[in-house]
């Protein structure tokens, strides 16, 4: 019992730890993408942890923790690259800093492909 | 010990609340303060829940910091997508 | 400047009377008189696990009423503003693959949530308004997730005026046979716990719930069919 909640209190520090990690990523990435990116990871990683943590501590409630870590896992991805997509589309511009824009390239090709068939 | 966290945290939340909610009425974009109406429920809901009251902090986080700021965001849009 | 004076003189004489009235304020030590029966006596004539509910929708149901027509009246004054607006077609790009399969994904469950919600309310901290809630944020998810699909909006306003509907005719009912106006005790109450149990609270909150989804739902239909969206 006593070394269970002991892990369980490490496995909680290192998931606040991570979202912490997350919140310093928000800050200082350069922009929308890589926020998105370091918020979305981080957070959800942190999360999950923190409910391991709490479910080593407190056992009798892992039921209700097992369903929150479903939800985040389904949500979690989903709104971040909901977000993403929307901000593309938005028009938002990348860092400087940026290697490659598959997801513009693809639109090009794509309304290349559309115009060719139509001429 | 645990009520006097309970109050600390509940001072805490209020102050946050507090913050949000001058952000909502001063910033100058539409969005971020739509955004920061709906962390002002979010934060009411908490303090509902460590004032022992779960029935409200439901209502208050299903309608105040979910559906009300989906309308907004709606309205907002169609705004913006009419006056373009 | 007067203005400005004016106004900080305003805030001063507001701040002063908020202080006046903290200064006063000492916390009751014991209940008064209608909250100790409500604590005492509550749970024998109600039989609702949750006294919260009973309070709702038992001794203030007919609070619970008007809250309930007042949603109506925003969600339809909503509506005859809405579809009456003329402007510009807006084209709608439909949405991502993954957005729309994690929807398909997760609407069930959040339905199911908030169904939960609802029939729980007697016994667990929910009810009728909080499920309700729930049920619009999942059709609100199926619609943000498929732009380009109608919308069935009569299926919004039949269910929600049934519900109305059967809500005040098990008020009446109460009156004939039971005690009052939205009387409980119509049907056996039952051993307090169960699932069915507290008279009629569970089957009021079911259709509570119903009307609230319907309402806020269609508040959200309304303005995306607004401009003649889909009027070709």
């Amino acid at each position: 019992m006593e070394t269970l909640e002991i892990i369980g209190a490490f496995i909680l520090l290192s998931g606040s730890i991570f979202i912490f990690l997350g919140s310093l990523g928000l800050v200082r990435m350069p922009d929308v993408y890589n926020r998105i990116q370091a918020g979305t990871k981080a957070s959800t990683l942190g999360t999950l942890l923190s409910l391991t943590g709490i479910a080593l501590m407190t056992p009798s409630w892992w039921s209700r923790l097992l369903l929150l870590a479903i939800f985040i896992i389904i949500t979690n991805p989903v709104s971040s690259h909901v977000l993403a997509r929307a901000s593309h589309k938005a028009g938002i511009k990348l860092s400087k800093r940026t290697v490659s824009d598959k997801y513009k390239a693809y639109n090009q090709a794509k309304e290349e492909a559309e115009h060719g068939n139509e001429s | 010990m645990e009520t006097n966290l309970n109050i600390i945290l509940a001072i805490v939340i209020g102050v946050l609340a507090l913050v949000f909610a001058i952000i909502a009425i001063y910033h100058k974009k539409l969005s971020v303060a739509i955004i920061a109406s709906g962390a002002v429920s979010l934060m009411a809901s908490i303090l509902f829940l460590l004032l022992s009251a779960p029935d409200v902090a439901m209502t208050e986080a299903a309608i105040g910091s979910g559906l009300s700021v989906i309308i907004f965001f709606y309205a907002l849009s169609k705004i913006r997508k009419q006056h373009d | 400047m007067i203005k400005k004076l004016t106004f900080l003189a305003l805030i001063a004489g507001f701040g002063y009377m908020l202080w006046t009235g903290l200064a006063k304020y000492n916390a009751a030590e014991s209940l008064n008189r209608i909250s100790s029966y409500y604590a005492q006596d509550g749970l024998e004539e109600v039989g609702a696990a949750n006294l919260v509910t009973a309070v709702v929708v038992t001794y203030r149901g007919l609070d619970t009423l008007g809250e309930v027509s007042i949603l109506f009246l925003t969600a339809s004054i909503l509506g005859f503003f809405l579809v009456s607006g003329k402007g510009p077609k807006i084209p709608l790009q439909d949405s991502s693959e993954i957005l729309k399969t994690a929807s398909k994904l997760l609407e069930p469950i959040i339905l199911l949530f908030g169904i939960y919600v609802f029939i729980n309310g007697h016994l667990t901290p929910g009810g009728g308004f909080q499920g309700g809630a729930i049920l619009a944020s999942a059709l609100i998810l199926a619609y943000l997730a498929n732009p380009k699909e109608g919308i069935n909006k009569s299926i919004f306003r039949i269910t929600e005026s049934i519900s109305g509907v059967v809500f005040i005719l098990i008020g009446i009912l109460g009156i004939v046979l039971a005690g009052g106006f939205l009387d409980n005790r119509i049907i056996p109450v039952g051993s307090i716990g169960d699932l069915i149990s507290a008279g009629i609270i569970p089957i009021i909150y079911i259709f509570v719930g119903m009307k609230v989804g319907a309402e806020l739902t269609s508040i959200v239909t309304n303005l995306k069919h607004s401009p003649k969206n889909n009027v070709e």
